[in-house]
């Protein structure tokens, strides 16, 4: 093997600067793929993450149920009588908690409200909770910027709003009085008891907490849950879980991912992307070693063909330009790698309020040494796939039709 | 002992045959050189004796052994332990300086680096290269750079030098320096099978085959006063 590595590098470095561009390219696709991957896992993860810690991992909801409708108000467009809330919901709850993957189990009231702070108001979305109950379901407490969940259970005219409510409403600390108007026109005035902010745009510009009972109250629907939500022991088994639930109970039984799936999709369509891209740049390095390798091939002809006479056999000169290839992908990945490492660092030091799905200061990267370990092993890849065709004609060379030409 | 052995030997490139039944032998320790017009068919009889080509038909036998020209493996390992070539161009390798290239063979055969390079060192130094071990071929002469070739071929030191028109390329003062290599190489036991057209040199040798059309037109010793 110490021939073959002696006769490789000695034949990259005569081509320092073709071998500089070959390097170069693979850096530029390991550097583009650790940095990419980077920014787009730790934007995805950070959302899953703040989903799965806020949301529940399955709800049980009503489903939509359709009167048989008459011709006239097909005509006419009216709405379907919808059917919004979950009948034996203690017996739902408790049967769900027996199962031993299940790790709390709360009820909530979901609703549409307006908040009013004086000449301002903005429309949420109300859920009433039980404030014993909820965090065995959902960490919201980790969101909450003052852990002032339990002043739900004191002050039954409490919420919890979020800060982007909040922001609308000018709104920015607990003890604020708000005008909180239900559906059905009644009206109730409110405590802002704490602010939560989970950084998903969506959820914290529309979702106010309130006590269950005080919702149920205000709504005239004493009792009455119209959803149930579900925490579990492994996030990945709430599909397969709540299916097992679905043939048991009587309503939709939805997982996060479920929930989440346009998101989801999303992701997948922008990790396709951004694949795509890398591959392309991977592929025009590889274009590159293979352009190299081949030139080489093409020069040192009678080259190959004394080292083929002095002993070399096919084997050793496919590994010669194999290896080649071989030290152009290491060597890119290893520069990639800090080229990536370095811009990975230089994007976490950069400050900046990123507003959009979802809220952070500053980039949100995922740093694994998977990232280094699939770009090492791409790199390698490509390389070596690229230097194979070259190096096998290589070591097909008949070295006596080259004496013979010269 | 034979190093060498061929029997019936044929070689037919397309629909031309250029060698054409030729049995030869080499013994060990001979001065052997081939002579014959260019086209005549002399170097692709010294391919095929060097395990570089194989015949279209016939038998080669080296140092006794049968050579079955299917075992590529086993060619190139007899290529590397036991036979020297050397060419009309000297085909060294730019990218190495002479002591490296000198060196190739040995490090492909297995042998230490260190233990290679004094090798190396020793070899530059019997044929007039001290001083320029470190040099690459370009800042070197023709008549050096066959030298360095020379060197590289008895690195292994193997049973046969075979040379393809070594002198082809230098003036008369370097070609008899080489020849004067060649006869001291034979002398310390190393048999060598140069092929040439100058009959002049090859009379140097101790024994003289003349190849035409293909064929052995004569096979004799030369007698020296």
């Amino acid at each position: 093997m110490n021939h073959v590595l002696f006769v490789a590098l000695k034949m990259l470095l005569q081509r320092k600067r073709q071998t500089v561009v070959s390097i170069l390219g693979v850096s530029m696709g390991v550097s583009a793929f650790i940095v990419m991957s980077s920014l787009m896992l730790g934007f995805q993860n950070y959302f899953i993450q703040q989903v799965i810690d806020l949301e529940p991992h399955i709800k049980v909801k009503p489903r939509v149920e359709e009167k048989e409708r008459e011709p006239y108000t097909l005509l006419l467009g009216e709405k379907p009588e919808e059917k919004d809330r979950i009948l034996g919901w203690q017996d739902m709850v408790k049967y769900i908690e027996r199962n031993p993957e299940v790790l709390g189990v709360a009820p909530r009231l979901v609703s549409r409200g307006i908040l009013k702070h004086g000449v301002r108001d903005k429309p949420i979305t109300l859920l009433g909770i039980d404030p014993k109950r909820e965090p065995k379901a959902s960490i919201v407490e980790k969101f909450l910027v003052h852990k002032n969940l339990q002043r739900l259970e004191t002050n039954r005219t409490g919420v919890i709003v979020g800060v982007l409510v909040g922001k609308s409403l000018g709104v920015d600390q607990p003890g604020k009085k708000l005008l909180l108007v239900a559906p059905n026109g009644r009206t109730l005035l409110v405590t802002v008891e704490d602010l939560f902010e989970s950084g998903i745009t969506n959820i914290d510009d529309a979702r106010v907490y309130i006590n269950i009972k005080t919702l149920q109250s205000l709504l005239e629907r004493q009792g009455e849950v119209n959803e149930i939500i579900i925490k579990i022991r492994d996030v990945n088994r709430a599909e397969k879980l709540s299916r097992a639930f679905q043939s048991f109970i009587p309503y939709q039984v939805e997982s996060w991912q479920r929930a989440y799936r346009n998101f989801l999709s999303i992701f997948k369509i922008q990790n396709t992307i951004t694949y795509m891209i890398v591959f392309a740049i991977l592929t025009v390095s590889a274009f590159g070693i293979f352009n190299i390798i081949m030139m080489t091939v093409l020069e040192k002809k009678k080259d190959i063909a004394i080292l083929m006479a002095m002993g070399f056999n096919r084997g050793d000169i496919l590994l010669i330009f194999m290896m080649e290839g071989f030290v152009i992908g290491v060597m890119g990945a290893l520069i990639g790698s800090l080229a990536g490492f370095a811009l990975q660092e230089y994007l976490e030091s950069i400050k900046l309020d990123v507003e959009g799905l979802i809220r952070t200061r500053g980039f949100v990267l995922e740093r694994t040494p998977l990232l280094y370990i699939y770009a090492l092993f791409f790199s390698l890849f490509f390389a070596l796939l690229a230097s194979f065709y070259p190096s096998y004609r290589a070591s097909r060379l008949n070295p006596v039709d080259i004496f013979r030409s010269q | 002992m034979k190093v060498i052995e061929l029997r019936g030997i044929r070689k037919s490139i397309g629909q031309e045959e250029i060698l054409k039944g030729i049995d030869l032998s080499v013994q060990v320790g001979e001065f052997l050189a081939i002579v014959g017009a260019s086209g005549s068919g002399k170097s692709s009889l010294l391919y095929i004796m060097g395990l570089l080509d194989k015949p279209t038909e016939g038998e080669v036998f080296f140092e006794g052994e049968r050579v079955d020209f299917s075992e590529e493996k086993r060619l190139s390992e007899l290529r590397n332990k036991k036979i020297g070539f050397v060419f009309q161009f000297h085909y060294l390798l730019p990218e190495f300086t002479l002591l490296e290239n000198v060196m190739l063979p040995a490090i492909k055969l297995g042998m230490k680096k260190d233990e290679a390079e004094e090798r190396a060192y020793e070899l530059l130094n019997s044929l007039g290269l001290g001083g320029k071990e470190r040099r690459r071929i370009y800042q070197i002469s023709g008549g050096e750079m066959q030298r360095v070739a020379i060197a590289r071929a008895l690195i292994n030191s193997p049973s046969a030098i075979l040379a393809d028109e070594p002198t082809g390329n230098l003036d008369s003062k370097n070609s008899q320096r080489v020849m004067e290599i060649f006869k001291e190489i034979n002398r310390r036991g190393t048999t060598i099978v140069m092929v040439t057209h100058e009959l002049e040199l090859a009379e140097q040798a101790q024994r003289l085959v003349e190849i035409k059309d293909g064929a052995v037109l004569s096979d004799r010793a030369i007698q020296r006063a």
